[in-house]
């Protein structure tokens, strides 16, 4: 088996952004009827979110994605997770990737914390007699007892992300591509995420994490990238944290 | 979230990559069938929580809307119970798989907005997601179709062989409808009131409350209305009676030239998709 790894070569994403009026269809026949006159590409706007990104990451490898908001970090984790197809350059990842990246998306919050997590784990690949087995396991993680009998519209966002982190994390992935979030929770959760975090990198994992807290970043990763207007700064020690800080 | 341990994904363009992504797309869904099978039961279950009759409140509805319908329209057009009963049952349930389906179609990608945006599941999935829950609706409005034909003693006369190649030729249809719907309404937010006014127009315009014997089975109302052939090529085997050849080769072909259509329309906003979420 290849070991995992994540190589992304000259990656260019570039992706056009509809705003309300080229949602419409009537509009957009108005404009053709009109030949043109208001303007042909009215309301999208063409957006180059990642520009020439090289990254090569190996087992073990967690890298810290830091930048402005808007500077293309969460666009490159869609990338990662195959969400995103590149305009230019390629993206080849080894290994099951589980993608945290949005909280609420995903999660279907009339359904309770039970069917949630059936759904994830059908998506993740598990057959449904693997989830029941898994379920217990999974339910004690979340640490929310009687409430996963209820629906996840009923939960504080620190409950959900709780969900979403037993959740995802239950299948053994080996990429694990992560945004901002995982501050969420309190301080008892959070110690049982470190763990699981941990156990993750002790099996060889690999670990990217966007966010602007420094304590954290240095908390979980050994690299770190910065992303400037979707161009990327060289992978370096998490030691020079405070230089592309400052930059 | 995913099985594959390997991904790769590159910039490369042209026709002939897009259609070969394209039906990668397609093949994965294929395999991986047992998920389009959970999400649709998830959305059943979803749906219909915490009612004792599930589904079946809808089957209820129609079984009311059947009786109501079905005296109503028997007494004012002079036409024996017997007769029109079952077909009145018959058309409105099938009728309203096809409506669901493409109506249900419109929501396919927006629905899956947060999936899509941070997994490489196909896209596909969700397309049989949406065709798989509304046969479990099916399934269950199948009661009203049994019990009709029971009571009137159709059982005796059907066509069962025929009666299959119709709801299959009608799911092919729908199917590649709704996917349509599904890529043109990800794009333009306006489409899901159009198609639902399209699919409102074309129940008045199918006999699916009315006989069409007044027109004979060669006239224009009825042989360039493509949901009469698709209708009339279950209802029909199921009442007993036959099928005329030429509805067999208007669905075979618009089964063909539709999927054709819409997966060359696939192949080439597959990668978009996502995008107009």
């Amino acid at each position: 088996m290849t070991p995992v790894s994540i190589t992304c070569t000259d990656l260019t994403l570039r992706f056009p952004v509809y705003g309300v009026d080229a949602k419409s269809l009537k509009k957009a026949l108005a404009r053709v009827t009109v030949g043109g006159v208001l303007g042909r590409h009215a309301g999208v706007t063409d957006v180059t979110a990642l520009q020439g990104v090289n990254l090569s990451l190996k087992a073990g490898d967690r890298l810290s994605l830091i930048g402005h908001n808007g500077s293309g970090k969460t666009t490159l984790l869609r990338a990662l997770s195959g969400a995103y197809e590149p305009d230019e350059g390629t993206i080849e990842v080894y290994g099951r990737i589980a993608a945290l990246l949005d909280l609420g998306l995903g999660i279907d919050a009339s359904a309770t914390g039970y069917e949630n997590i059936r759904l994830r784990g059908r998506i993740a690949g598990l057959s449904s007699r693997e989830i029941e087995e898994k379920m217990d396991e999974i339910a004690a993680f979340t640490g929310l007892g009687p409430f996963l009998a209820m629906p996840v519209k009923t939960y504080s966002a620190g409950m959900q992300a709780r969900l979403a982190f037993a959740a995802a994390t239950a299948v053994e992935a080996d990429v694990l591509l992560m945004d901002e979030w995982i501050a969420v929770g309190d301080a008892e959760f959070q110690k049982l995420a470190h763990k699981r975090l941990l156990k993750l990198v002790e099996r060889a994992g690999i670990l990217v994490l966007a966010s602007h807290e420094a304590p954290l970043l240095r908390l979980y990763c050994n690299k770190v990238m910065r992303l400037d207007g979707g161009v990327a700064s060289e992978v370096v020690d998490i030691r020079r944290l405070d230089e592309l800080l400052d930059v | 979230m995913e099985t594959a341990t390997h991904l790769l994904r590159t910039g490369q363009r042209g026709a002939l990559f897009q259609l070969q992504m394209a039906l990668r797309d397609l093949s994965n869904s294929v395999q991986r069938i047992g998920l389009s099978w959970s999400l649709a039961w998830h959305d059943v279950g979803a749906r219909y929580r915490g009612s004792i009759l599930g589904p079946f409140w809808i089957t209820l509805s129609m079984g009311l809307m059947v009786l109501g319908i079905g005296f109503l329209y028997a007494n004012l057009f002079h036409i024996a119970i017997d007769v029109f009963l079952p077909y009145v049952a018959l058309g409105i349930v099938f009728f309203g798989v096809m409506t669901g389906t493409i109506n249900d179609g419109c929501e396919t990608f927006v629905q899956a907005a947060g999936m899509l945006s941070q997994t490489s599941l196909p896209l596909f999935t969700f397309v049989w997601r949406t065709v798989f829950r509304n046969l479990i609706n099916l399934a269950h409005h199948l009661l009203i179709v049994v019990v009709v034909l029971a009571v009137f003693g159709y059982w005796r006369h059907i066509h069962p062989l025929l009666a299959l190649v119709g709801i299959v030729l009608m799911l092919l249809n729908a199917s590649w409808l709704s996917m349509l719907a599904g890529i043109v309404s990800a794009r333009f937010r306006d489409i899901p009131q159009i198609v639902m006014s399209i699919m409102q127009f074309a129940m008045f315009m199918t006999p699916v409350f009315w006989l069409p014997d007044r027109f004979g089975s060669h006239s224009a109302v009825l042989n360039f209305n493509p949901f009469y052939h698709l209708l009339q090529a279950v209802r029909a085997p199921l009442l007993g009676q036959a099928v005329d050849l030429h509805s067999y080769v208007v669905l075979v072909a618009m089964a063909g030239l539709g999927w054709l259509g819409t997966f060359a329309l696939f192949a080439r906003t597959r990668r978009r998709i996502v995008h107009y979420l």
